[in-house]
């Protein structure tokens, strides 16, 4: 579907593989966490004592998001992927600061909008490379199209940082643990199966464009190393509970990062599997946190313990999605660890060990999560107990267990989706294989150290310290508040330039505007520009107007009676409006004349109310004569751009002008007058436009003058 | 003229005797302008200035107060302003209906038009109205709204 033709921008739609694992997940998902959501942000606000209205400040950003992420899933167009992107940003923005009174949750807030939102436009700059190279957005006919070439490893490399920061993966992963300030709800929806899956969403989508770059694949295997590592690491000694997740969704989704980088065939549908079960597992462990933190009023795992006794159903619920994270049998996630180990084997030795340490890794810290929480001493005052709150954990444990047993339809909706991404036939047959297979001898390596890092929680803290102090030391996250800092200055520092007074702000608009000029006009060829023209016919009566605009407009620069540089204003406009009646545009002129006469009107009665004499305390002072000098030269380089553009553009017009389109069909639009019907036909829209601008404008006027009393 | 407009100053007299005989005569001309608009020059923004000129005369002559005293009807200004723009929207979006481009008028390019003396009617007419209107509304109301100094405001 054509949404603007002009720019070549479509709506194209398309439910395939991948946007049927996608679009089910933001659905089905969604409603559980829906349902979930309505008891937790009845306690929330409760507990917060904010009004119960306030949910309308929630569940249209949850609604609007689920829309998005629908939308992303099926879209097939590289622009729409950039907007329906930046629109669950946004929506995130406003669903984690929700607790807009907490400081915290507004700095993560900007910090999960900066981090994604600017890295979205690094996709975009990718795409508009690829339309200027290919000459389309269309995801599809772009894969056809587009060749191993610079470009193609630029683009590729733009779009993946953009799907890369979405996902979470270092090292832009340290929006996503600040982002737990986040009510649990948003939690359990964009950080566990939307918003962080739409980053490997889009890199499933436009795969076999990164494919064409050695480059970008090989980045993708070591950053979603590296995210599996560090957010392992980082995640086994966490005391918050939702931080424990945050940490191991970076890391989960450095797994399907590394699935996609190795791209092979098995990968590709291990990957698109390995996005269900996640996202299934991590939903139904956020929501027990949530469940947990609601019941108990806390948020850490050492007040916490104990707690299966008390709240029995939750408890089995969460050990089951606990065991689909960390790949036990009998789970959804023991066939995800299946398929990963499988790919890595494929891929080769290194793969292999980093993903049997992956795998004890997630053992170990899902592990430590569960055990404290439901198992040891009794900790924590158990006050509120929520049939909603559990239900939706316990359907999505029933559902891991059922895909545990029965994993024909998971798989099929696996291997269509690898399918889309890879572009060939993709076999996804997990199963049970009781043989000593390469899969299953890695799984039983991974058990057994995760057993162990379990075990030893010495180690483990050792190791999650030193990390996380080197990552609060050199990390990423420092780099972003020193250029948040940075930019925050610059931006103070030149605002500051700005409005000093009238005369810099006058200058700066025209100083940057005359020095691009030049810039351009540097970078354009300039062959038969500067001509000089002859003079003839009405020219001898334009020339004496002209002239006496000169003469006047050095008055105006001279003079120092406000009065006389009004009146020497309007005489420049109605010279000017003379002009363009002798050059044929008696539309403009009239127009012109019109608006001068209104200004000189305003400017008199605006004068009249100014006090008579103006100050005078710096008059002649070396202030003074400075900042004169400092006019002239701003006058000049915007003057003598301006000069340069408009003797350019007149010595050589364009060659085929759309004014003569305009002209032939002015009288079939039932114009004698080209310029109206300009404006109401050919231009109409944009006529709209602008006058609707205008009534904007007079409601602004009104805003600031009156409070917005329009009369 | 200026220093006699000022506070305090009574207006010239035949400043004021303009203002005053003005806005009638420029009612005229812009419907004139509208009238002619498709076939010569002017449209619907050259017709609204000129009356916001006229009216504008009139505030300078006798001060925001005596103005809107004089011409009670500038009070509706907002809401001409409102039925302008709802009116050139409408005209510039009534195609959608049944399925056209926006702003694609009626008759189509080339088929015959309706004339009532001078004046040809089709849909460009009422997005130019409809400009008009816009057009006198804003311009008063930034008058009004401009018209008078902080702590000058009618009590």
């Amino acid at each position: 579907m054509p949404w603007a033709p002009s720019l070549d921008l479509h709506l194209s739609f398309r439910l395939d593989g991948l946007g049927a694992i996608y679009g089910l997940l933001a659905t089905g998902i969604g409603a559980l966490v829906f349902a979930y959501g309505t008891r937790y942000m009845t306690l929330h606000l409760e507990h917060e004592r904010r009004g119960a209205v306030e949910r309308w400040r929630f569940w249209p950003w949850m609604l609007l998001f689920a829309m998005a992420m629908v939308g992303l899933a099926t879209a097939q167009d590289l622009v729409l992927v950039f907007v329906f992107f930046d629109l669950t940003a946004v929506c995130s923005y406003y669903l984690i600061g929700f607790d807009r009174s907490d400081s915290k949750a507004r700095t993560s807030a900007v910090m999960a909008l900066l981090v994604t939102v600017v890295s979205a436009v690094a996709m975009l700059i990718g795409a508009v490379l690829l339309y200027a190279a290919y000459g389309t957005f269309a995801i599809p006919e772009l894969i056809e199209r587009v060749g191993p070439s610079e470009t193609t490893t630029v683009a590729a490399a733009l779009i993946a940082v953009a799907a890369l920061a979405k996902s979470a993966q270092v090292p832009l992963h340290f929006w996503l643990p600040r982002a737990m300030a986040a009510p649990t709800p948003v939690s359990a929806y964009l950080h566990s199966a939307a918003m962080v899956a739409a980053g490997v969403l889009v890199i499933g989508r436009v795969h076999r464009l990164l494919e064409r770059s050695e480059l970008v694949m090989t980045g993708l295997l070591v950053i979603g190393a590296l995210s599996i590592v560090v957010g392992g690491v980082l995640a086994l000694r966490r005391d918050r509970l939702k931080q424990v997740l945050a940490y191991s969704t970076i890391s989960q989704y450095g797994y399907m990062v590394l699935l996609y980088g190795m791209g092979s065939s098995t990968s590709n549908g291990a990957a698109a599997f390995y996005v269900m079960a996640h996202a299934v597992a991590k939903s139904a462990l956020f929501m027990t946190a949530g469940a947990v933190t609601m019941a108990t009023g806390e948020d850490r795992l050492s007040k916490l313990g104990g707690l299966g006794r008390r709240m029995p159903v939750l408890a089995v619920a969460s050990a089951v999605a606990a065991a689909s994270l960390a790949a036990l049998p009998l789970t959804i996630g023991f066939f995800k660890d299946e398929l990963f180990f499988a790919a890595a084997w494929e891929e080769g030795s290194v793969t292999t060990v980093l993903a049997v340490v992956a795998a004890a890794l997630t053992l170990a810290y899902i592990g430590r999560f569960w055990v404290t929480l439901f198992l040891g001493a009794e900790k924590g005052q158990v006050t509120e107990r929520s049939v909603v709150m559990v239900a939706p954990v316990a359907f999505l444990a029933a559902v891991t267990v059922v895909g545990g047993l029965v994993t024909e339809p998971f798989a099929r909706l696996a291997a269509s989706g690898g399918e889309v991404t890879a572009g060939r036939p993709v076999e996804v047959d997990p199963g049970y294989h009781l043989e000593l297979s390469p899969e299953n001898l890695m799984a039983i390596a991974a058990w057994t150290l995760g057993g162990l890092l379990l075990a030893a929680p010495r180690l483990t803290t050792v190791l999650s310290r030193t990390l996380a102090r080197a990552g609060d030391l050199f990390g990423p996250r420092r780099g972003y508040e020193a250029m948040l800092h940075g930019l925050d200055r610059a931006s103070a520092g030149v605002h500051g330039l700005e409005v000093r007074d009238l005369r810099s702000s006058i200058a700066a608009v025209l100083v940057p505007a005359g020095l691009l000029v030049g810039l351009a006009f540097a970078a354009t060829p300039t062959d038969g520009a500067f001509a000089l023209g002859h003079v003839s016919g009405a020219d001898w009566v334009i020339l004496p107007l002209l002239g006496l605009i000169t003469v006047v407009t050095l008055v105006i620069a001279r003079s120092r009676s406000r009065l006389a540089i009004a009146l020497a204003l309007s005489v420049v406009g109605f010279a000017l409006a003379a002009v363009y009646a002798l050059i044929g545009a008696p539309d403009v002129a009239l127009v012109a004349v019109m608006v001068e006469t209104m200004l000189a009107l305003v400017f008199v009665a605006a004068l009249a109310r100014l006090p008579q004499e103006e100050p005078d305390e710096d008059r002649g002072s070396v202030v003074r004569r400075k900042r004169r000098r400092r006019d002239v030269v701003a006058g000049s380089i915007a003057g003598l751009a301006a000069f340069v553009t408009v003797w350019g553009f007149l010595s050589k017009p364009a060659a085929e002008s759309v004014s003569d389109d305009h002209i032939r069909l002015a009288p079939e639009a039932h114009g004698g007058d080209v310029v109206t019907a300009i404006v109401a036909d050919f231009r109409g829209l944009d006529t709209l436009v602008e006058i609707t601008v205008l009534l904007v404008a007079v409601i602004g006027v009104a805003t600031l003058m009156r409070r917005g009393k329009t009369w | 003229m200026v220093r006699r407009s000022g506070r305090g100053a009574a207006p010239d007299s035949v400043v004021r005797v303009v203002a005053r005989m003005l806005p009638a005569p420029s009612v005229m001309v812009a419907a004139a302008l509208i009238v002619k608009g498709y076939a010569e020059v002017g449209d619907g923004f050259a017709a609204g200035v000129i009356v916001a000129l006229a009216v504008s005369l009139t505030y300078v002559a006798v001060g925001a107060d005596g103005a809107e005293a004089v011409l009670p009807v500038l009070r509706h200004a907002p809401k001409i302003a409102v039925t302008g723009l709802l009116l050139a929207l409408a005209s510039g979006f009534f195609p959608l209906v049944y399925g056209e481009e926006p702003v694609s008028h009626q008759p189509a390019p080339g088929e015959p038009l309706t004339k009532f003396g001078k004046l040809e009617l089709f849909t460009q007419l009422l997005m130019d109205i409809g400009v008009f209107l816009l057009v006198v509304g804003v311009l008063v109301m930034l008058l009004h709204q401009f018209g008078r100094l902080r702590g000058e405001e009618k009590s």
